[in-house]
């Protein structure tokens, strides 16, 4: 496949992120420029307070950048506000979290069913069997009638990873998913992602684990909110 | 099935039973009060409006001293400016109560009581209409007579004639001023009855409805031509006076009464106002993160919004259904208890629609517009800073007193706690100032409202001081006639315990306008001016007091100046006595009771222009001692010694009763601001919980974290305890300053309605210190169970508490 002559999923030309605060202002992210590709399984990696969370923030729009462009599936998602950006994020994006950020008071499946509920997608039964399906997928389908705080960590991110393909999106993002996990569930957690990788989906993971990092297609580096490297990874 | 943002509503909603009901609970005690006074007033006006119209009142009153007979009235009846009129026989006589202490009454005889055509009488129990040498008494004077229908008791007749009656049944007379009011007990009696008494047959009172009883200046010109016409037919006039159209005589305490309701619902729609909103917001607060999550996976404002005015509008509703059913329960008892102190019937309980209107709007509308505030607010933040714990950490915090009043330096005594964390954690409650600032505003209003509510009562009691301290005597007689002032001096100085007297002489007078038109009865008083006089001074708003050398000066009410515009301090007065008209000078007006016009002129001038020179009908005593038992034993004694000389003694009255009287007649007023005060107390205090206890309730995350970090249950609860206490003593110290001009606006208004001059106004101390006690005592239980609660969670279960 040559990259070059398709066009970009998701592209970021020259983002920068400044957070003021009474303390001073940090620049975050320092001109970032990054294209992301249908079918990518991209890692990006850095120390912490390297700027690797803002770069998630920017790419699906749950923060606004301080400059620069970010077009997703040819959309300008720099100019939206946050009620267009949540709408696009909805349609063409599912994001994972460290820390799950699951509703407490919804069932597992409740949760599932939540995005498809408000990007009016599905009927309720097609909602529900979809749902029940992706909670096959991860594993968790026993549990479809418990609270999220009845799983553990392994299930919760599971969880929150059929949640994000709910709307059967383009790109997950996934920013420090096995990051609150022990090595094993993390490993059953990144072999849930290199399946989806496989059939076909795009996916951007941020990790700062080496090992996780030499898992994707192609591998970038951020320091002090720079892209300092970027390797591409053959694998069998 | 539903969508699954219904079952987060739903869930929301019933999976945390402690914080729904502490929400609705905030939400509804407001709702509650405002449906209480809301209701109330209307059922008490309406109550008294229709009581008052089914009695066909009077639109005035004409006594005269001779007695007059069906002739007379029946020629008043002819008149043509005269709707209809009435007649009666009034006698004022006596009575001895069961502790065998003689009480005045006032004694009611009516010709046919099945034809009262003017101030209808109504049976309230037992027999009608009285049977023979038996007597009716009204339902509001048994108390005061402190007697039962069945009982009988001895009545004596200004004759001298005492008679035993039995109290045959009670009667309902709203047109009378209620007895325990005044202290004047009221019955009623036939002509048969009277004869038995040896008083001769015949009228002497006059009840008058004009043509147009609403229009009080015709009214008054009618029940005066009545009057020209009686003095005409050769009858002495001791007195007439007009009613106030539409009224009955407490008219002016009862719409003090219902003012005061008025601004006190005023007062509770603001509280509950805040309350609503307070919750609100702080529910929203809580909701942050999830709001944050919701918006990450693709929920727009508009959807999330919804969610969260659907969840709020089932707070409002179950706070109405609370609040509606207790709001009219309340309003029924109030208004029954007021109806009864001032003796009228209520006819309808409906609770006016308005007061639904007005909770479904502040239970309903007001916490919609609530939520959409944070809202609105929440669309500038991202759902990034949402989610983030940076927006934790990006707090001003050291800026501000609260902040400077919590480090470490002042909190000496949790030193063995881990202070680092647990300030941090009491520093969070500051740092959301919105927040804090509403809740403070919330409980401060509660607080003011109450502490005021004491105030006032403290005012009334000093206004009733104010009203009594001029009287520098023990007792007041007042004598059938006028008889020579140094003989009844002399008379009573020679029995035991009488220290000091002094005389007066009373007159009826009328002011005499430029056009030569009169006014109502005035009373004039005509003190001895002198260093030992034993009456001082009245308040004087204007001007001076009487002096020794005053000829015709004359000191009259404030009051009296603004109803005759002709009249201005230092201008000419005319008055007319005995049929004569003197020019008076006005030297001073006072401040008082503006019900009944006084006006005070000098003695030694008033006896030398009437040819009365030497003579008294008024005796002032100053006894040795001021205890009221002891005050009395020589009122009884003097008493009897008069009685023994032949001099007549027609009225007695001590200050005491004075004082105790002039309370009592505050009496309704000050039992309202006590039911107010606990109604408010309670609605202030669950609120106070409610608010803190949702404070707390919002950090139980927080009191994870410190826990995991080892800091001891005890000292985490200490620290939300402290913190709630510190809300509630600056909302207290706070709402105690607030008080200050709420409670002279309330005693403005009040004393405007009931007595024409503001309150004399005092501040309550007790009323400040009861609710210090009842502000910690609910501060400390409001954070007390939530944060004991929040500590007896396990850590994980905190943690994952949102
Ligand atoms: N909301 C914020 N306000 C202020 N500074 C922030 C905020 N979020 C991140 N930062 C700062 O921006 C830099 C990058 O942070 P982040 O993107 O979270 O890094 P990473 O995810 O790689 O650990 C850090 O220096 C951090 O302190
Ligand atoms: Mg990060």
């Amino acid at each position: 496949m040559n990259l070059a002559t398709v066009s970009p999923l998701i592209e970021l030309r020259s983002v920068v992120k400044v957070y003021n605060s009474l303390a001073g202002s940090v620049t975050a992210l320092s001109g970032i420029d990054l294209q992301i590709f249908q079918g990518e399984f991209l890692v990006v990696t850095g120390k912490s307070g390297s700027g690797k969370t803002t770069l998630v923030n920017m790419l699906t729009g749950l923060d606004r950048s301080s400059s620069g462009e970010i077009w997703v599936d040819g959309e300008p998602l720099h100019k939206f506000g946050s009620e267009k950006a949540a709408k696009l994020r909805g349609r063409t994006m599912g994001v994972v979290f460290q820390t799950f950020e699951l509703l407490p008071t919804l069932t597992v499946l409740q949760n599932v069913m939540l995005p498809m509920d408000f990007a009016w997608r599905y009927s309720r039964w097609e909602q529900r069997k979809r749902a029940m399906n992706l909670l096959e997928q991860v594993d968790i389908a026993d549990h479809a009638k418990k609270l999220p705080t009845a799983l553990s960590g392994g299930q919760q991110q599971r969880l929150a990873i059929a949640r994000a393909m709910a709307n059967d999106p383009a790109i997950l993002v996934a920013d420090e998913p096995t990051g609150s996990l022990d090595s094993a569930t993390a490993n059953a957690v990144i072999e849930i992602f290199e399946g989806l990788v496989q059939e076909g989906r795009t996916v951007f993971l941020v990790t700062h684990d080496k090992d996780i990092a030499k898992r994707g297609s192609r591998v970038i580096t951020l320091s002090d909110g720079e892209i300092v490297g970027a390797k591409e990874n053959v694998h069998a | 099935m539903l969508r699954a943002r219904w079952y987060k509503v739903i869930n929301d909603l019933f999976g945390n039973k402690t914080r729904t009901l502490l929400i609705v609970l905030s939400m509804s005690v407001g709702l509650f009060a405002l449906g209480i006074i809301l209701s109330a007033r209307t059922i008490l006006s309406d109550g008294l409006a229709e009581s008052f119209a089914t009695i066909h009142p009077s639109s005035g009153t004409v006594r005269t001293t001779e007695l007059f007979d069906e002739d007379f009235i029946q020629s008043v009846r002819k008149m043509e400016e005269v709707q209809d009129v009435d007649a009666r026989r009034n006698i004022s006589a006596r009575v001895q109560t069961a502790s065998g202490e003689w009480k005045n009454i006032t004694i009611f005889v009516v010709a046919d009581y099945d034809d009262i055509r003017v101030n209808k009488v109504a049976s309230q129990s037992g027999a009608w209409p009285p049977p023979e040498r038996e007597i009716l008494i009204e339902r509001a004077a048994l108390s005061v007579i402190e007697a039962q229908v069945g009982d009988v008791v001895l009545v004596r007749f200004p004759n001298d004639v005492e008679r035993r009656v039995r109290i045959a049944g009670s009667a309902y007379d709203p047109a009378q001023l209620p007895a325990q009011i005044d202290g004047t007990p009221y019955g009623y009696i036939t002509f048969d009855t009277l004869k038995w008494f040896g008083e001769p047959y015949g009228f002497n009172e006059l009840h008058v409805i004009a043509t147009h009883p609403e229009n009080k200046d015709w009214a008054q010109q009618v029940v005066n031509r009545v009057k020209d016409k009686a003095e005409k037919s050769g009858y002495t006039i001791p007195m007439s006076m007009t009613a106030e159209p539409g009224q009955l005589p407490m008219d002016d305490v009862l719409q003090g009464i219902l003012l005061l309701m008025g601004l006190l619902g005023v007062l509770s729609l603001f509280l509950s106002i805040f309350l609503v909103v307070n919750t609100v917001s702080a529910l929203l607060t809580q909701q942050k993160r999830q709001i944050g999550v919701m918006k990450a996976v693709g929920g727009s404002t508009l959807q999330i919004l919804g969610m969260y005015l659907v969840m709020v509008l089932a707070y409002g509703v179950m706070a109405l259904l609370l609040a509606i059913p207790f709001g009219a329960y309340g309003a029924r008892e109030l208004s029954s208890v007021l109806a009864v102190f001032f003796n009228f019937d209520i006819y309808s309980m409906d609770i006016p629609q308005q007061t639904y209107l007005i909770q479904a709007a502040v239970g309903l509308i007001l916490p919609v517009l609530a939520s959409l505030v944070p809202f609105i607010s929440s669309l500038r933040i991202s759902a990034a800073e949402a989610m983030s714990s940076y927006t934790m950490g990006r707090g001003r915090f050291g800026k501000n007193w609260i902040d400077q009043l919590l480090s470490g330096a002042n909190l000496w005594f949790m030193r063995n706690l881990s202070i680092r964390s647990i300030l941090l954690s009491v520093r969070n409650t500051f740092r959301n100032k919105g927040r804090l600032t509403l809740t403070l505003v919330t409980l401060t209003l509660g607080s003011a409202t109450f502490i005021s509510v004491f105030n006032v009562r403290a005012s009334l009691t000093s206004t009733v001081e104010d009203m009594i301290k001029w009287f520098n005597c023990d007792v007041m007689l007042t004598f059938d006639r006028t008889y020579r002032a140094d003989r009844v001096e002399f008379d009573a100085l020679s029995v035991p315990g009488v220290a000091q007297t002094d005389v007066w002489i009373q007159l009826p007078t009328r002011f005499v306008r430029s056009d030569d038109s009169e006014s109502g009865m005035v009373y004039m008083f005509a003190p001895t001016v002198h260093a030992e006089s034993l009456i001082v001074s009245p308040t004087i708003a204007e001007g001076r007091w009487l002096m020794p050398g005053d000829d015709n000066a004359v000191v009259v009410p404030s009051a009296f100046l603004q109803d005759e515009p002709e009249l201005h301090l230092g201008g000419d007065m005319m008055l007319k006595l005995d049929g004569k008209k003197h020019t008076f000078k006005i030297v001073g007006t006072y401040v008082g009771m503006a019900f009944l016009p006084l006006v005070y002129t000098n003695y030694d001038y008033i006896t030398q222009i009437t040819n009365r020179v030497g003579e008294a009908d008024a005796l002032m005593v100053k006894m040795e001692r001021h205890d009221p038992a002891y005050v009395d034993a020589a009122t009884r004694a003097l008493e009897d010694h008069f009685e023994r000389i032949g001099v007549r003694v027609s009225m007695v009255s001590t200050i005491n009763n004075e004082r105790t009287e002039a309370e009592a007649s505050f009496d309704a007023i000050v039992a309202l601001l006590l039911v107010m005060a606990i109604l408010l107390a309670l609605v202030g205090g669950l609120g106070l919980m409610g608010t803190m206890s949702i404070n707390v309730l919002e950090r139980t995350r927080e009191i994870g974290v410190l826990r995991a970090i080892g800091a001891p249950n005890r000292g985490v609860a200490l620290v939300f305890i402290l913190e709630g206490v510190v809300i509630g003593l600056m909302s207290w110290a706070m709402g105690g300053l607030v008080a200050i001009p709420m409670s002279q606006g309330l005693n403005q208004a009040l004393g405007q309605a009931v007595m024409g001059v503001p309150l004399t106004y005092s501040y309550s101390m007790p009323g400040l210190w009861l609710w210090l006690f009842i502000v910690v005592l609910l501060s400390v239980l409001a954070s007390f169970i939530p944060a004991r609660n929040a500590s007896s969670l396990t850590v994980r279960e905190v943690l994952a508490y949102e």
